[in-house]
């Protein structure tokens, strides 16, 4: 009988609560820092984002579950082979040696829809960022325009090297600040064989 | 009379130099030039970052690493005495519509220096000696200065008074739009930006993040024809317009007078790049007023852009196009396209290929060139 209850509401209410897995690959990633010098900013881009996340429908908007974002930093290209070399030297290489990728992980993240705009939503996912293998809070607001079945997100947000214990690298007089200012862009789908938790559309 | 100024335009052209433009550092996010030369103005000699680019960008990809000899870091005032030998040699093979194919060589030699004393203050100087002279055209408003084998295109005191405020004095080309080393370009030539333009002057260069100023004063250089000693002034100004460093807009203005010819410059211009792309353009109006018994006053128009693709860091080809036109009664209509490859081996040896040609929208006379160009200096 409860069964029977649970089936006629969602048949009732078919978009109340459903998710499902969307996977991102080929997102993009990019990163503006200022330098001591006027004029000279660095300027970085990857399109390498790959991004996975469980994503629910429901009358409040969407949410978010197990947020996971990676970026492999040979792909982050300044335009210029021996600045990237410095970038990865200086920037993302251990005391080890090793060059681990960016990782991002975040948990339960509600999403509310922009007034006026049935697709479009905003929220703030805040997780932990982890960056040449340390691990500090990180929080970046999210807009994510639902189309069809793909998820559109960008996000932009700042990422301070000295939480991480990265010196501001500097060459010849030119240093670069503290504050890197990230932005990233995505567009996922949703798997349908991945339907977590029923429902239909 | 009008015509008869496409041999010496072919001179003209045979001693431009087709250096890859600094300008196209904007795909970059260079946003002006005090990042990487001594002088804000650009052109001439690099700072040790503008050297450590300048490696980083060449085909063998080097780290710059500064002398430690100490013999010539004595030599150097410790490193405040910065200078090479520059040459630029330059093959050129042109002709016009039934007119002979002109084979010529050209050879220039430059010494740069620059020497800090400390408190901001610096002298920089350029000096040039060449084998063949290559003034710009003469027309018939405005000849052509005297030229000399021997040359000082450069001869600068200033002040640093902050990281971004600088004061400068003494004889120099002035500010220009998008400043291309190319001096064959109408925005150059056809506006008192030749090679041996170097009015005596005073200058402002203030800049931040998002923006330029460049106020400046002038007086003759010394080698204009009689009644064409030009003085006057005017300002360059420019913006980064989105923030990101890739898309500067500007404006140069200028007013000039003379004895015998005014003229008013007004040139928008534009740098845009674009992860490998880039491209920049200008347009400069002038208006000339001929000041002898029966004034007449004329507007020229200048067009120049340039789409330019960083194939490779070190590898850059381009593909310009120009306009040029001059009212009644000094009637000139004329078009311009080429293309150009330029590869920066190393940081001393840069070597370019460049077609280029003219066609005379008046009189249908077309006029092919084709230069290969060495430019060599020595480290520093």
């Amino acid at each position: 009988m409860n069964k029977l209850a649970v089936v006629l509401y969602l048949a009732a209410v078919p978009e109340v609560v459903f998710g499902a897995a969307v996977t991102a690959e080929g997102g993009t990633a990019s990163f503006m820092v200022t330098t001591t010098v006027p004029g000279i900013s660095v300027k970085g881009k990857s399109t390498a984002l790959e991004a996975r996340a469980e994503v629910q429908h429901n009358p409040e908007g969407l949410r978010l579950e197990k947020v996971e974002a990676s970026l492999p930093v040979k792909s982050i290209l300044t335009g210029m082979a021996l600045r990237d070399e410095h970038m990865r030297s200086y920037i993302f290489t251990t005391d080890d040696g090793k060059i681990p990728d960016l990782r991002f992980e975040a948990g339960g993240t509600a999403c509310a829809p922009q007034p006026g705009r049935t697709a479009e939503f905003s929220c703030q996912v805040s997780g932990a960022l982890t960056m040449r293998g340390v691990t500090r809070p990180f929080s970046i607001p999210l807009k994510i325009r639902v189309e069809n079945q793909a998820f559109r997100a960008t996000g932009a947000s700042t990422v301070k090297l000295s939480d991480y214990g990265i010196g501001q690298p500097s060459q010849f007089g030119v240093k670069t600040a503290d504050e890197v200012q990230l932005h990233i862009e995505f567009t996922g789908k949703e798997a349908p064989d991945t339907i977590t938790s029923g429902g239909r559309r | 009379m009008r015509h008869a100024g496409i041999p010496a335009l072919l001179l003209w052209l045979a001693f431009a130099t087709h250096l890859q433009a600094l300008p196209a550092m904007i795909r970059l996010g260079y946003v002006n030039c005090a990042a990487c030369h001594v002088t804000p103005q650009g052109g001439g000699l690099l700072n040790a970052y503008g050297r450590s680019i300048d490696e980083a960008q060449s085909l063998r990809e080097g780290e710059y690493n500064p002398t430690t000899n100490a013999v010539i870091r004595a030599l150097s005032w410790n490193g405040r005495i910065t200078e090479d030998l520059r040459f630029v040699g330059q093959e050129q093979v042109s002709t016009s519509t039934n007119a002979p194919m002109l084979a010529l060589f050209r050879g220039r030699f430059f010494y740069r220096t620059a020497t800090e004393f400390g408190g901001g203050v610096r002298f920089s100087a350029t000096v040039t000696g060449e084998n063949e002279s290559a003034a710009r055209p003469g027309l018939a408003y405005e000849p052509a200065v005297r030229p000399t084998p021997v040359y000082v295109t450069s001869a600068l005191f200033s002040w640093r008074v902050r990281q971004n405020l600088e004061f400068a004095a003494g004889r120099d080309q002035l500010p220009s739009g998008v400043n291309l080393p190319d001096l064959a370009i109408y925005v150059r030539s056809r506006n008192r930006l030749g090679y041996y333009d170097a009015p005596t002057q005073v200058k402002v260069f203030w800049w931040g993040r998002r923006y330029h100023v460049n106020p400046y004063f002038f007086g003759p250089a010394g080698n204009e024809q009689s009644g064409f000693h030009e003085t006057g002034g005017g300002a360059l100004a420019e913006f980064d317009v989105l923030g990101h460093g890739r898309t500067v807009a500007g404006v140069n203005a200028l007013r000039g007078t003379s004895r015998r010819l005014d003229r008013t410059l007004i040139g928008p211009y534009a740098r845009i790049g674009f992860g490998k792309w880039g491209i920049l353009a200008e347009h400069d109006i002038t208006s000339r007023t001929l000041l002898d018994s029966t004034p007449a006053t004329f507007r020229q128009d200048a067009s120049y852009v340039q789409v330019f693709r960083a194939v490779k860091e070190w590898l850059v080809p381009g593909i310009a196009g120009e306009r040029l036109t001059v009212q009644r009664p000094y009637r000139e209509s004329w078009i311009a396209g080429g293309l150009q490859l330029t590869a920066r081996l190393t940081p001393q040896f840069t070597l370019s290929v460049s077609t280029r040609i003219q066609h005379n929208q008046l009189n249908g006379r077309t006029a092919p060139a084709v230069t290969l160009q060495l430019a060599m200096k020595t480290p520093n």
